[in-house]
């Protein structure tokens, strides 16, 4: 596979606090490459770098070394006008809370980065409607997030997370404030997206929904320690070892 | 469990004849456990000596049909109200990391890396199907399912445990 069907790469990485070189290390070094509708979900304890991997993957952070490349873009080596152009058309984000704003309708909601990228407002709408629609929940546009259920609300943040022409998802616990069924419902249509070519990465500690990915990654003290693949059960990738170096 | 209670279980749905009891049986139990004829018969026998079944042989004997009792309607009732107690920690994989920790000489971090990826391969599949299955009907396939993953999932949860406990260990003593 050459490096530009590569939605997402690693390089070498490492992210550091404090001093790049002996400062604690939150994650890294740290080798990742993930095509084009696939479903990735990262697993490890608390402190492991889960997160820190997803604020690097969608340039909210930058690694002390190595290279984060979207779509063959380097962040670190990206100004803020590229990387604001990246976030609002190539990236869409996902968390756990704090999604969506109260004050808005789930359809303004999802038509939002659209606007704020300049799109027409009957455009933006028009396009918010398909995607509410895409994760069944187009009946409830006018309604606002306080009026929907947990899952409602995390259906219709996928639906603004992938709005316009963002092909890259990152999630942060996307079902963690959900109960076992509904949360495997969010897992499904996370992947129905990525069958039709969208690529996603997703932290969780459950491990039902980390099976729903192509391949589970599991981090440890930072770094990588395993990696179980679904498409072959043979293609377990052997990965580095846990050192034991203290990490933040 | 045992083949007993199944059995009873079965019968309260009705009589029947043996084989029928052995596929419905079956059937229950979504395939995970299948029966040979004669253990159902050996079964029925028991049951019978025990006041718990009775036969009821047609004119000319050649199909018999069971029935429950009324002992045997209360023996299954007992055993539905009984909490299933399994506290017995008698599992291959639990008894392997135990010894591999006694061992000393063995990597014992590697074996539940190990086993952790072969429990999420494990648990891919069953979520593949899982897929698959919630929009059919079969609700026996469907609990069956939940019960095969909740399974797994604790599985890696233990095998997460074990891990962070014998680094933390490690650490503290000074082999890391």
């Amino acid at each position: 596979m050459s490096s530009d069907t590569f939605v997402l790469e690693f390089r070498d990485v490492q992210r550091r606090y404090g001093d790049p070189v002996r400062g604690v290390r939150a994650l890294g070094p740290i080798d990742l490459q993930i095509a084009r509708g696939e479903l990735v979900s990262i697993m490890g304890p608390s402190g492991s770098g889960k997160s820190t991997l997803l604020s690097l993957a969608g340039g909210l952070d930058f690694a002390t070394q190595g290279h984060v490349k979207v779509m063959d873009q380097d962040l670190r080596e990206s100004n803020s006008r590229q990387l604001t152009r990246l976030r609002r058309r190539t990236i869409g984000f996902v968390f756990q809370d704090l999604n969506l704003l109260p004050g808005l309708s789930l359809l303004e909601n999802v038509a939002l980065p659209l606007e704020l990228d300049g799109v027409a407002h009957r455009v933006a709408f028009r396009e918010a409607e398909q995607q509410l629609d895409s994760v069944g929940i187009a009946k409830l546009a006018d309604r606002f997030p306080d009026d929907v259920s947990g899952g409602e609300r995390q259906r219709a943040a996928i639906a603004r997370a992938f709005v316009g022409p963002r092909c890259l998802l990152l999630a942060d616990e996307p079902t963690g404030a959900l109960d076992s069924l509904t949360g495997e419902s969010v897992m499904q249509l996370l992947r129905a997206h990525c069958d039709s070519g969208r690529t996603i990465v997703v932290v969780t500690h459950n491990a039902a929904h980390a099976a729903c990915a192509d391949r589970v990654i599991y981090l440890r003290d930072g770094i990588k320690v395993d990696e179980v693949s679904d498409s072959d059960p043979t293609s377990r990738v052997p990965t580095q070892r846990h050192t034991g170096e203290t990490n933040a | 469990m045992s083949i007993r209670h199944g059995i009873l279980g079965v019968l309260s749905g009705g009589p029947a004849h043996g084989y029928r009891i052995k596929t419905q049986f079956e059937e229950s139990t979504g395939g995970a456990w299948t029966l040979n004829v004669g253990q159902v018969y050996t079964t029925l026998n028991r049951l019978e000596r025990d006041g718990l079944v009775e036969c009821m042989a047609d004119a000319d004997d050649s199909v018999k049909e069971w029935r429950i009792t009324k002992s045997g309607q209360k023996t299954l009732s007992n055993w539905f109200q009984t909490p299933v107690d399994d506290s017995q920690v008698r599992d291959e994989l639990t008894i392997k990391v135990l010894f591999a920790v006694v061992a000393q000489s063995f990597d014992v971090p590697a074996l539940v890396q190990k086993q952790r990826g072969t429990a999420m391969g494990r648990l891919q599949q069953l979520m593949k199907r899982n897929r698959e299955i919630s929009r059919g009907d079969n609700l026996i396939d469907i609990l069956l399912l939940d019960s095969q993953i909740i399974k797994v999932e604790a599985e890696i949860k233990w095998l997460d445990t074990c891990e962070a406990r014998l680094l933390k260990w490690r650490k503290e003593r000074g082999e890391l």
